[in-house]
């Protein structure tokens, strides 16, 4: 079943100039996706039109089942969640636990249900000892887990991370990367905005987005080793696969080498 | 010259009124030309606290700062007996997200406003930037456009040139790369170890990238819990027996190079430090 589908969607801000340009994309539930593309590819642009902070200028979304409109945004909240690039930008409540709360209050959930969500989650992410403390003394890893907790607690089937790991140090990047194949692994549906191919290595399909268009959707360990297409969109290839294809160019022939090189590519 | 730190402490109040250490004594010397420094450490670990003192945004709490031999203490800069204003020209601090702090309607108004406050003719200001566009890798039809129509990369380059006009000593970046596709970051590094060769300025980095600092650093500084852990050179840096404590990755190189030694038994003449290196070395090797 097709929880996502984007039916021939374009975007602009000014007239002439789409952001994104005849998009159409369909995506599995269950499925972990990753949108990869150049700074002004139209990726975020992307992402803020799935859960309706945009409205297309043409096309049409629809996610699990319901047609995006001014409408039905509401609805469709309850189903997708995002994770946004910077963790200062995400926080409203005064403590950690307010910020859990926020979007489940605007779901109505009961009080009670309320209470056990937010302890539950602010567990699973490792923050149950924060949820007193004010969200703005954490680090930046902390706050991620923080919102994170938050979109887990509205029990969405989606979340979005866009660019969710790009300013976190090692540390914490290593952590979020761990929740979204937890996750994953529980069905839920991912979504990963990114230009880190380490990140795109851990997800079923990868879309390449170059100037507001899709260029390539495929399988993500066919995406990963295709020079041409990653470097149109001012992508790198991962280490290992830019020795295999050096190796080629120079007729180095050592069978061993080379699929222990593709091996290591495919794992984190 | 250059900066000069001894024994610097540095507190916080936190918002339950309890005071935090940013930085534990602190000694540390930066010459004013010619080092390509960057500086790690996780979130909080008091690297942005670490280089504010580096242009006299912060004071010490005790100890003191010398740069460019005006000693900035609690003392000093209690009673105003030091000016500020030349050192903020020596040494030119870009925040993090620069771009936010662009301003002005056309991209060469928001490059001479530092030069110009620090007491720079207009005219003279606009020959730096029509010079300094071109550093950053930008041409000068930039100078007449609108900086809020830029791309993320071309405004980050447009703030950093606003800082190379005031003509620095020393550069400070603050995570400078961070949200950039990896052209854009190559790019920029570039563009950074091209004003070190050229103009043999000192640059300093804060970055989480660790193969830029294995590919570019000369010295690399490791800051974990407000304390200074390591001053020196990238390579025995990541075979420190510590490494693992202070929460840094291992970069891609290193790893790659590793793996192939344990796994295939592959040994390399020399640690190849860029990729270039380590393509040549495996040719021989594998041949």
């Amino acid at each position: 079943m097709d929880i996502i589908q984007m039916k021939n969607v374009s975007f602009s801000y000014q007239q002439d100039q789409p952001v994104l340009d005849g998009i159409n994309l369909n995506i599995k539930k269950g499925e972990w996706v990753t949108i990869l593309g150049h700074n002004g590819s139209g990726k975020s642009t992307l992402s803020k039109l799935l859960i309706g902070l945009l409205k297309p200028s043409q096309g049409e979304i629809i996610i699990d089942n319901i047609t995006l409109s001014r409408e039905t945004v509401h609805e469709a909240r309850k189903h997708i969640g995002i994770v946004f690039q910077n963790p200062d930008n995400q926080f409203v409540g005064v403590t950690v636990r307010d910020d859990i709360a926020f979007g489940l209050e605007n779901l109505q959930v009961p009080r009670n249900e309320m209470v056990e969500r937010i302890d539950k989650y602010a567990h699973k992410v490792h923050m149950a000892e924060y949820l007193n403390k004010e969200p703005h003394n954490l680090s930046g890893g902390q706050k991620q887990r923080v919102a994170i907790a938050g979109i887990l607690a509205m029990q969405t089937d989606i979340i979005i991370f866009d660019e969710a790991t790009s300013m976190l140090d090692p540390k914490g990047r290593r952590m979020i990367l761990d929740y979204m194949s937890q996750l994953n692994k529980e069905g839920v549906t991912i979504i990963t905005i990114t230009h880190d191919m380490k990140e795109a290595v851990l997800s079923d399909r990868i879309v390449v987005l170059k100037k507001g268009k899709i260029i390539k959707v495929d399988k993500a360990k066919s995406v990963l080793k295709d020079q041409e297409t990653l470097e149109k969109s001012n992508l790198e290839l991962l280490l290992p696969l830019k020795v295999l294809n050096y190796l080629e160019k120079e007729n180095i022939d050592n069978e061993k080498v080379r699929s222990y090189l593709w091996e290591l590519s495919l794992t984190r | 010259m250059g900066i000069k730190f001894n024994k610097v402490d540095f507190k916080y109040q936190g918002n339950d009124n309890k005071a935090y250490l940013a930085l534990s004594n602190i000694t540390l010397n930066i010459k004013d030309t010619g080092e390509f420094i960057t500086l790690i450490g996780e979130t909080g670990s008091g690297k942005t606290t670490l280089v504010q003192h580096m242009n006299a945004l912060l004071t010490p709490l005790s100890g003191s700062v010398d740069i460019f031999g005006v000693k900035i203490n609690r003392e000093n800069v209690k009673k105003k007996k030091v000016k500020l204003n030349p050192i903020r020209q020596q040494v030119g601090l870009v925040f993090q997200f620069p771009e936010y702090q662009l301003f002005e309607e056309t991209v060469q108004k928001d490059i001479i406003f530092g030069p110009k406050n620090f007491g720079v003719d207009e005219a003279t200001a606009i020959e730096r930037a029509k010079e300094v566009i071109k550093v950053v890798g930008l041409d000068e039809s930039y100078l007449q456009r609108s900086p809020f129509n830029l791309s993320g990369g071309e405004k980050k380059r447009v703030s950093i040139a606003g800082i190379l006009a005031m003509e620095p000593d020393i550069l400070i970046l603050d995570e400078p790369t961070s949200g950039l596709d990896p052209l854009g970051r190559n790019a920029l590094l570039d563009v950074f170890y091209d004003i070190h060769k050229k103009l043999n300025k000192t640059i300093i980095i804060i970055t989480h990238d660790m193969n830029t600092v294995y590919e570019y650093a000369k010295r690399v500084l490791v800051m974990r819990d407000s304390y200074l852990v390591y001053d020196g050179d990238p390579i025995h840096l990541f075979t420190n027996k510590n490494i693992d404590n202070w929460n840094l990755d291992v970069p891609d190189l290193l790893n790659l190079i590793h793996k192939l030694e344990e796994d295939l038994g592959i040994q390399l003449p020399t640690q190849p430090r860029n990729e270039q290196e380590l393509f040549e070395q495996l040719k021989v090797v594998l041949s």
